[in-house]
C-alpha cells in the first residue's frame, strides 16, 4: 500500500548568498541593454578613434546619459565582483579565509565604484 | 595552491564537452570583463579628475594592441551575455532541457549566436585601426 505525503514547506530564512544569487541574475537582464549598447555605440559605432577629451566629458555631464552610466556602473561592477567572488569561492575551502577574500573584494569593490561614481555626479560639461 | 592545481588539471582533463566549454568560457570572459571593468572605472574618471592625463589614456585605447583586445572584450561581452541569457532561460523556463543532449546543442548555438553579433563588430573595429593606425583604405 503507497501513501502519498505533501512534502512539508519550510521557510528558510534569506541569507546575503541568496540575495547575491538573485541580484546577479536580476542585475544580468539589465545589463544586456546597458552593457551591450555601451560598447556598441562607444567601440564599434563612434569607434575609439573618434572619442575626443571634451566629447567625453560633455557625454557623461548630459543628464540622460549619466543616469545610464550611473546604472551601468552600479549593476555591471557589483556584478563582476561578486562573479570573482563565486570563481574565488571554488578555490578557497577554508571559510575563514574565503571570508577574508569576501572583504578585500567588497572594499575594492567599494572603492572602484565610489571613484566613478564622484567622477560621473561631480562633472560639468565644457562650455565651447 | 593544491586546489589551484587541481582545479587546472580538471579543467583540461574533464571530458564533458560543449557544457564544459560553455562553462570554460563563460568562467574566462566573465573574468575578462571584470578586469577590463576595474581598469575601464579607474581610467574614464580621469575625465573629471585629470583631463589632461586623459588625452595620454586615449591614445592608449587608439593604440593596435589595445585595439585588439578591444575586439576580443566585445567576443567576451557578447558571448558572456548569449550564454548567460541560455542559463536563464533554462532555469525559468524550460528546466526539463536541462539534459547533456540538449544542453550540448543550446550551448553550441549560443557560441554560434555569439559569434554572428560578434564578426561584423570586430570586422568593423579591425578597419577602423586599419584605418586610422596603418593609413589603410585612404586613411
Amino acid at each position: 500500500m503507497t501513501t502519498t505525503t505533501q512534502p512539508e514547506k519550510v521557510v528558510v530564512k534569506k541569507n546575503f548568498d541568496q540575495v547575491a544569487w538573485t541580484w546577479m541574475r536580476y542585475s544580468a537582464f539589465l545589463l544586456i541593454p546597458l552593457a551591450w549598447g555601451h560598447i556598441i555605440l562607444q567601440d564599434v559605432v563612434v569607434g575609439v578613434h573618434n572619442i575626443t577629451t571634451d566629447y567625453a566629458i560633455n557625454r557623461m555631464a548630459n543628464m540622460g546619459w549619466k543616469i545610464y552610466d550611473i546604472a551601468l556602473l552600479g549593476f555591471a561592477f557589483a556584478h563582476g565582483m561578486n562573479g570573482v567572488r563565486q570563481v574565488f569561492r571554488d578555490y578557497i575551502h577554508k571559510p575563514e579565509t574565503f571570508r577574508l577574500v569576501s572583504i578585500i573584494l567588497l572594499v575594492v569593490w567599494f572603492l572602484i565604484t565610489l571613484v566613478g561614481a564622484i567622477a560621473l555626479l561631480a562633472i560639468q560639461p565644457v562650455v565651447s | 595552491m593544491s586546489s589551484i592545481k587541481t582545479t587546472l588539471t580538471g579543467y583540461v582533463g574533464y571530458r564533458g564537452r560543449e557544457g564544459h566549454w560553455a562553462f570554460l568560457l563563460h568562467r574566462i570572459t566573465g573574468l575578462g570583463v571584470v578586469l577590463f571593468l576595474a581598469i575601464h572605472i579607474v581610467d574614464t574618471s580621469f575625465v573629471y579628475f585629470a583631463p589632461h592625463l586623459y588625452e595620454e589614456i586615449l591614445n592608449v585605447y587608439r593604440s593596435t594592441l589595445f585595439g585588439l583586445g578591444e575586439i576580443a572584450l566585445v567576443f567576451c561581452l557578447f558571448f558572456h551575455g548569449v550564454n548567460g541569457l541560455r542559463i536563464a532561460y533554462l532555469d525559468m523556463f524550460a528546466p526539463k532541457d536541462w539534459t547533456i543532449d540538449k544542453t550540448r546543442r543550446s550551448a553550441m548555438i549560443a557560441l554560434i549566436v555569439a559569434l554572428v553579433m560578434w564578426i561584423p563588430s570586430a570586422g568593423y573595429m579591425a578597419y577602423n585601426i586599419l584605418y586610422h593606425n596603418f593609413g589603410l583604405f585612404g586613411g
